[in-house]
């Protein structure tokens, strides 16, 4: 094993790098940008108006209630209440978009009360039915005679972690330094490579006494190199908010998302690092079953989304159903997921049994990648 | 000076090797002297590059052993002494000129900066040091093939077809520093379809489906085959007649 001939395979790589612009973008500038679109789709986005028309018998108090509820009530959205004579007439205005809501109490006092929404929308129905739940406790509350001196309790709500007004940005956030380093260096490590073996280079590269463990450990610096620098701006990225003031024309803005990280950077991008050694000779591996680059893209759908899918991104691991629990735990993302989380969100250390084995995973899959990645390299002597 | 006690720089006893149903290489036996240079000629397909590849170790006999500086190939200490130049060039098309050069340079372990310069000034791409590889010209990617095969000074030298494309001032001077580095006791086997070429070798192989027909000096060859015209000879050696068909009687 030499030294200067693994720094020479990272250093060429290096070299390649800078002359393509390209890749630097996709790289660099690609990463940031969809994690600006994610965070400015999130946090702004316009909850909208909410109208709801309400179907209920002649004299029922319900509906009055429900409107002073909704004009008390501080909600992220407006809502605005209407009679409608009759339940035909309140799904035709939720059918043809006039409505978001449509409520038809049945009977003068009590009885059940049917909720109907458009459908297309789940997550906007949750959230606005939710809103509707505490209107409406509000609304009975204030149906109820005061001299009973009953009223229905409302939630405080509070977190151990993060604050109770978190968004899903902040949830989402440290996964997205995990998956892009995943994701683009496995790219470009699996489309460098396949260019080696059919560009001819590899078996140049073997006429020379480079050892095939120099060649995958070089892969690993070059690319590595690069990912380390990716997650870097990356954690930079989401961590700084930097206020820059109006000037001119221009309105102020924030550079950054400013998601509040309460663990160490330095143990973030160990887990970022770790994850992208794995993907690098995961690339080296996959891209010899590969012919052409366009085979090397159709290592996506194979690889990537299930592990965005199943790695814990969006739902957690625990809430998979049964028979999809045992895979989620040999992908290394999940690893990186959870390691990510525990030391951004829950400030977790090296101390903390739960981040010592994702680092200890991470760094066992990337150990049995440089292995398997070294075996597919072909030669008549080690 | 080579362990091996019959003084050959590179030597094949009976070797073979087969792909699928294509005997590529079929017991061929070859002994190659220091300081000289061989020339490899036979049709498209006779086995020269195969031939090339297993004695540079890099593939595997299917039977019988190739053997450089008395080392039994493949054996991957003896690579960094050996320079293989391949037919098709495997050049890095983002890196530059420099940049080629100083890897392949790295890899085989030299680091000198003249011995970088002189393979680049030998091969006239000095001025071109800069320029990444993919905006050579055809010939000038085969020049910067050589200087990489040439830059670590190796003991043996193969060159599968180093020529092709390279224009007839500057192939002149390619012949011209073989010559030199011969003088210098390199061993240099080259395949080659160029007849003029192989006028400047000290000895031929002719080879055909995989076997040698015919192996010594170029005067040798003709006389033997009572012609003047190399490539007549050759066709005599292959049992063919001068529109290159097989010969009612073998001689
Ligand atoms: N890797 C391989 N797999 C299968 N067959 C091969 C392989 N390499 C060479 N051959 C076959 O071996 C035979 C000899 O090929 P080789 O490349 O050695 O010829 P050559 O003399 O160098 O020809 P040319 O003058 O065209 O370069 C050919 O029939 C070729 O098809
Ligand atoms: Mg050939």
């Amino acid at each position: 094993m030499s030294a200067s001939r693994i720094l020479a395979v990272a250093r060429r790589i290096a070299q390649g790098f800078r002359r393509d612009e390209r890749t630097l973008g996709l790289v660099f500038v690609v990463p940031i940008v969809i994690t600006l679109l994610l965070g400015w789709v999130i946090r702004d986005s316009e909850a909208g108006d909410v109208r709801i028309a309400v179907v209920a018998a002649e004299g029922s108090p319900i509906a009055d209630a429900l409107r002073t509820a909704a004009e008390d009530a501080d909600l992220a959205f407006e809502v605005t209440v209407d009679d409608v004579a009759d339940e035909a007439e309140a799904r035709d205005r939720v059918r043809d978009g006039e409505a978001e809501v449509a409520i038809i109490v049945a009977g003068l006092r009590g009885g059940p009360i049917t909720v109907v929404t458009e459908g297309t929308d789940p997550s906007g129905d949750a959230a606005r039915i939710g809103a509707l739940q505490a209107l409406m406790v509000r609304a009975v509350t204030t149906l109820l005679p005061p001299e009973l001196g009953i009223a229905v309790p409302e939630f405080e709500h509070e977190t151990v972690f993060l604050s109770a007004d978190a968004d899903s940005l902040d949830v989402l956030a440290p996964v997205f330094l995990g998956y892009f380093a995943y994701f683009f260096v496995f790219i470009l490590t699996g489309i460098s490579f396949l260019r080696e073996r059919v560009g001819g280079t590899l078996e140049r590269l073997l006429a020379t006494p480079v050892t095939r463990g120099e060649i995958v450990l070089g892969y690993g610096l070059g690319f590595g190199f690069f990912a380390t620098l990716q997650v870097l701006v990356l954690i930079g990225f989401t961590l700084i908010a930097l206020e820059v003031p109006a000037i001119g024309p221009i309105p102020a803005f924030t550079i950054g998302l400013g998601v509040s990280s309460i663990g160490s950077p330095a143990l973030l991008f160990l887990l970022a690092v770790l994850l992208a050694l794995g993907a690098v000779n995961l690339g080296i591996f996959l891209s010899t079953f590969a012919r052409t680059e366009l085979q090397v893209i159709q290592f996506i759908p194979v690889v990537i989304v299930p592990q965005g899918l199943l790695g814990g991104i969006f739902w957690p691991i625990d809430r998979l159903p049964d028979i999809l629990q045992p895979v989620a735990q040999v992908l290394p993302v999940t690893y990186a997921v959870d390691g990510l989380r525990e030391v951004m969100l829950r400030g977790a250390d090296l101390s903390s049994p739960s981040v010592q084995l994702d680092l200890a995973v991470l760094a066992g899959i990337a150990l049995f990648f440089v292995a398997l990645a070294s075996r597919t390299i072909k030669r008549e002597v080690a | 000076m080579h362990p091996s006690g019959s003084g050959a720089a590179v030597e094949a006893v009976d070797l073979h090797k087969v792909f699928g149903p294509i005997h590529a290489v079929d017991g061929i036996d070859l002994a190659l002297r220091p300081g000289r240079i061989y020339g490899l000629l036979g049709p498209n397909g006779s086995g020269k590059t195969t031939l090339i590849r297993l004695l540079a170790g890099l593939a595997r006999p299917t039977a019988g052993e190739a053997r450089v500086l008395g080392t039994r190939m493949p054996s991957r200490p003896m690579l960094a002494r050996i320079g293989y130049m391949p037919q098709a060039e495997a050049l890095y098309p983002e890196l530059s000129v420099a940049e080629n050069l100083g890897f392949f340079a790295r890899l085989e372990g030299t680091v000198s900066r003249a011995a970088m310069d002189r393979a680049l000034e030998l091969v006239e791409l000095g001025e071109r040091r800069a320029t990444p590889a993919m905006h050579l010209s055809g010939g000038m990617r085969r020049r910067l093939s050589l200087a990489c095969t040439l830059v670590h000074e190796p003991p043996v030298l193969f060159l599968d077809e180093p020529t092709v494309g390279v224009d007839p001032a500057l192939r002149v001077q390619f012949w011209s520093h073989f010559r030199r580095l011969a003088g210098a006791g390199t061993t240099i086997l080259v395949a080659s379809h160029v007849m003029d070429e192989a006028d400047r070798c000290d000895e031929l192989v002719f080879v055909r489906s995989g076997k040698v027909i015919a192996q010594g000096t170029s005067a040798e060859l003709r006389s033997g085959a009572g012609t003047t015209d190399l490539e007549a000879a050759f066709l005599h050696y292959a049992g063919l007649d001068a529109e290159g068909r097989p010969l009612e009687t073998a001689p």
